[in-house]
């Protein structure tokens, strides 16, 4: 071989080395943080919550990252097991979004730091109704509600429970939309309400471990037929957006009259000009539609799990707690005793006396398969 | 200086076979990446779909995920949606981008070089944006009902979040593609065949037909291939664009892997979903095989 050729071929390897992916490792004082929310919550710890926190903390930072969805956290959170079973840098500190039982044994494998005894300076004000497990800190909740253009429909005849919500959408067809069970709480929640009103308006009949196939069945089936019900008389005879954002999209654009969204979305639509200052938010009385509280998660075998303490005691802290009121129109993970009192006089009418709330695990495959397989397809979209 | 004989110039196609070690090299690390990410996971999917434990336990040939799918209902209508999408999506590409690329081919000055220019343009868009887009013009109350209003006409039926939503959005997408390949197909014609064709009174349909086609069957088919393969595999936009029921094969199976945590399934419809590509892809080399044969 010349010696040119040879040339040639020791840089085509050289480049195509090159492209092949590069190992890269966690850096100290850099929190690698994942979230499955919506992008208004990844804006606000752009704009707020990092620039915040590095200041009060000079040396460390925050690098934000979108997992995507719930899936995509435990994807990551599997991958922390696998590297903490084989002493390597699991290159993730921080979830602002998980739920400390997925993926299931990270816990017992001292994936997730166990947050109550880690001494934080603030976690005695968190909320105890919003406590799920020791393993993950409550730091924000939202809750579903309907929001409606109040220039077809006036605040006094807006429906105020399920029946008369039954009522009005089949009374005006093509005027209610709600997203895809999967695709985005807002219409996950309207479903899981449906399942409530379905089984005696008993939150606490659905527990994240009582599902069977039996059970599930039978409780879900009745739901499906409350949903079938209503679908002929939906936006285009029973379509489905795909997504949170469509949903407010579809109401901005003046094509639906009515449809759920979460508060901390569309207070910040209204704020952002998106949807008009008079659009009207309704709860349902009897029982509310089911909400949450978001919870974070540090992880214990990150490069930085000191690091992510401190910011998860940060993110408790006044300062934090009243900007996801004022800013993020969320609701705080604190008791109500700990936000300012001009703060929780202003806010009056959307903190919840409770949340319903509807629990995930095995009933969230339930859920999302049978809506697609009995309530999706059942309408003749061309009558 | 003076001496030395003239070296002779190097033949374009080099058939010394001491070249041959490096070039292997050289396509090594591609031919190993297609190997590791995406053959290796073919087999290893296959494998793990056909053999598994069944009830009680025993590792061995098992065909129920199959079964479930060919006798499951809602998967077939998953399935004949595909289809159809994909066909009606590769009609409509061959009829707009021929037109577009004889057009191209055959005309000269500035006005080409616009439509040119608008016809690749859909590449440099992402397809979530022109998902967006497309919402804000085609879907309710949008541009185009807007601008119909303004002049007394009725609403659009609006496509958006039925099967035709997600048919208009893939073949704007697929349009930049698909006109390159014929516009290049349509380079082997020469000018002097057309001319001569023309002198002896043929039409421009025969000329079409008889001159034109038989010379860029090869990159319709190649054109097609490539569409059909892309589309029957799509995500983003008959996910934004389409209906929730029937849904199509991407969208399908990235539901019963994340949403319903259902993997066995998931990787079942993958396989199946391989199988149909695999199918135009054979046709396509094929094809293509038997041209270069002749």
């Amino acid at each position: 071989m010349k010696r040119r050729d040879f040339m040639i071929s020791a840089a085509g390897v050289v480049a195509g080395s090159a492209l092949l992916p590069r190992m890269s490792f966690a850096a100290e004082g850099v929190i690698d943080w994942y979230t499955s929310s919506d992008t208004n919550i990844l804006d606000f710890w752009a704009n707020t919550v990092k620039p915040a926190f590095e200041a009060a903390n000079p040396g460390i930072s925050i690098n934000l990252v979108d997992a995507g969805d719930g899936a995509g956290i435990i994807a990551i959170g599997e991958r922390a097991m696998a590297a903490k079973e084989q002493g390597a840098d699991p290159q993730a500190d921080f979830f602002e979004s998980g739920d400390a039982l997925l993926p299931s044994g990270a816990i017992e494998a001292g994936v997730y730091t166990n947050i109550k005894e880690a001494g934080l300076s603030n976690y005695a004000k968190v909320n105890p109704l919003a406590i799920e497990s020791d393993y993950s800190l409550p730091y924000r909740g939202s809750q579903v509600l309907l929001a409606y253009d109040s220039t077809k429909l006036s605040a006094a005849d807006a429906p105020k429970n399920w029946d008369d919500l039954v009522t009005w959408i089949k009374a005006n067809p093509g005027q209610f939309v709600y997203n895809r069970p999967d695709k985005g709480g807002s219409g996950g929640n309207f479903v899981r309400r449906a399942i409530h009103q379905a089984n005696g308006l008993d939150p606490s009949a659905f527990t994240v471990d009582n599902y069977t196939e039996e059970f599930g069945n039978e409780a879900l089936t009745k739901a499906w037929d409350i949903l079938s019900d209503i679908a002929p008389s939906l936006y285009d005879n029973g379509a489905y957006s795909s997504g949170n954002t469509q949903s407010i999209q579809l109401l901005s654009q003046g094509v639906v009259t009515m449809t759920p969204v979460w508060s901390d979305q569309v207070l910040q639509a209204i704020s952002q000009g998106v949807l008009p200052e008079n659009t009207g938010l309704v709860q349902l009385q009897d029982l509310a539609l089911a909400g949450g509280f978001t919870r974070s998660i540090v992880i214990e075998n990150g490069v930085n799990r000191d690091a992510s303490l401190k910011l998860a005691d940060f993110i408790l802290s006044e300062e934090i707690q009243s900007a996801i009121l004022t800013e993020l129109g969320g609701f705080p993970g604190v008791s109500w005793d700990y936000v300012s009192p001009e703060l929780r006089e202003r806010f009056a009418d959307i903190v919840p006396t409770s949340i319903p709330t509807f629990p995930g695990g095995d009933w969230a495959g339930a859920i999302n398969d049978g809506w697609y397989r009995n309530v999706a397809p059942n309408v003749d979209r061309n009558s | 200086m003076t001496d030395a004989a003239p070296a002779a110039p190097r033949p374009l196609i080099d058939s010394n076979d001491s070249r041959r070690p490096h070039g292997l090299l050289l396509v090594a690390i591609p031919v190993f990446l297609v190997a590791w990410l995406v053959i290796w996971p073919i087999i290893n999917a296959i494998g793990r779909t056909l053999w598994r434990p069944d009830a009680t336990g025993a590792l061995g040939f098992n065909l129920d995920s199959y079964v479930f799918f060919f006798s499951d209902q809602y998967s077939i209508n998953n399935l004949t949606i595909t289809l159809w999408t994909t066909l009606v999506c590769a009609i409509l590409l061959l009829a707009i981008c021929l037109p577009i690329s004889l057009y191209l081919r055959f005309s000269h000055g500035k006005l080409p070089a616009y439509v040119q220019a608008m016809a690749i343009f859909p590449m440099f868009v992402p397809s979530i944006i022109l998902a967006y887009a497309f919402i804000r013009v085609l879907g309710p109350n949008g541009m185009v009902d807007i601008l119909l209003n303004s002049v007394g006409l009725p609403k659009i039926r609006t496509p958006y979040l039925t099967p035709w939503g997600a048919v208009i959005g893939l073949v704007w997408d697929n349009i930049p593609l698909t006109v390159l390949i014929l516009l290049s197909g349509l380079g082997n014609v020469a000018n002097p065949a057309i001319e001569a064709a023309r002198d002896v009174g043929a039409n421009r349909f025969q000329v079409f037909w008889h001159i034109i086609l038989p010379r860029i069957s090869n990159s319709v088919l190649v054109a097609i291939s490539f569409a059909v393969l892309g589309i029957f595999s799509s995500f983003t936009l008959p996910y934004l664009l389409g209906p929730a029921s029937p849904e199509m094969m991407g969208p399908f199976m990235n539901r019963t892997f994340r949403e319903v945590n259902d993997p066995l399934n998931a990787i079942t419809q993958a396989v199946i979903t391989f199988c149909f590509c695999i199918a135009f892809g054979l046709f396509y080399v094929r094809s293509v095989a038997h041209n270069q044969g002749k």
